[in-house]
């Protein structure tokens, strides 16, 4: 079965417009981490029609993943999370074209050229100042991260604001596992792609700006950064 | 003035999202705390720093949006209508 790009895209064209629309299926993003931030964000990012998207991850699929990782299921346990999400977002949308990205980030890791944007989407910050030294001038970064009820968002233009290690230095991991609910990851990945998609369109709203976002009390606030 | 700005569990922790404070000759970040301290009456200066003075790994601070560890850290000296803000980020994904 298929469906042409006005049928597929007929609601959201509605609200954003042709032109909007045909950014997007012209753009190439990476995202880093296809766990419980990436996992919602890549679908996302390919149910709106996304041209190219890059995927990288070397985790397998394990139970404790389940609540949150919004592409797999009981029978994915033990297989590779890589493989699995670039299978389930082929199912969701053919006409995106995915290509995975082996291997862990460390300092020999090279942004793919041409990417219009990153979406970090990784679960610890020594990966993401890796990631983030790895782009290239010009490129956009944007950081989702949370925590229990809290999460951020923040968007970055590589070699024009603050570098990303220096903005959260000292943001070391925590010792153990972090608290992540299924409704803030949702949460905080839909943020992220609402700014992602921003930033396809050169309108970036949370550039040097980390929204601060608490599902304690409903609040959302801008760190200036 | 200082302008205080206070995110995420911090926030909820003090129950309040800004604070402003007078600023007074040789301020620093450490001497801010100190008197935030006395002011908000919530014990909250062990969640930034542990006993030997160190910001624990976790919370950031920034003076005019530049985190203190790449300033001088608590001894940072402040200037009349700097902003700092304290903010523990999230690291989960």
């Amino acid at each position: 079965m298929s469906a042409t790009g006005a049928e597929r895209y007929a609601r959201q064209v509605l609200h954003w417009g042709a032109e909007k629309q045909q950014q997007i299926q012209n753009s190439s993003l990476l995202v880093a981490g296809v766990g419980g931030l990436g996992a919602t964000v890549s679908q996302l990012l390919v149910r709106a029609g996304i041209g190219h998207l890059y995927l990288v991850d070397d985790g397998v699929l394990d139970w404790p993943d389940l609540n949150r990782q919004t592409l797999y299921g009981e029978k994915d346990i033990g297989r590779a999370k890589l493989s699995l999400a670039r299978e389930r977002l082929n199912q969701i949308n053919s006409a995106t074209r995915i290509i995975e990205l082996h291997g862990r980030i460390d300092d020999a890791f090279q942004v793919p050229a041409g990417v219009d944007g990153v979406a970090d989407c990784l679960d610890n910050y020594r990966s993401r100042f890796l990631l983030y030294r790895a782009l290239a001038a010009g490129t956009y970064f944007v950081h989702g991260g949370l925590d229990g009820d809290n999460g951020q968002v923040l968007t970055l233009l590589a070699g024009q604001s603050q570098p990303f290690d220096e903005v959260f230095a000292g943001a070391l991991q925590p010792q153990g596992s972090i608290p992540v609910t299924p409704d803030n990851v949702v949460v905080i990945a839909g943020l992220m792609v609402n700014e992602l998609f921003n930033v396809l369109w050169k309108t970036p709203k949370m550039l040097d700006r980390c929204l601060v976002v608490s599902l304690a009390d409903f609040s959302m606030a801008f760190l200036e950064v | 003035m200082l302008q205080l700005q206070f995110f995420g569990l911090i926030r909820l922790l003090l129950k309040r999202e800004a604070l402003e404070l007078a600023w007074t000759e040789g301020d620093t970040v450490q001497r801010v705390l100190d008197r935030v301290q006395v002011q908000v009456a919530v014990p909250f200066i062990q969640k930034l720093i542990d006993d030997q003075g160190t910001p624990h790994p976790g919370t950031i601070i920034l003076v005019n949006r530049r985190n203190i560890l790449h300033l001088q850290g608590l001894q940072t000296p402040l200037a009349d209508g700097d902003t700092l803000a304290f903010f523990p980020p999230g690291a989960g994904g």
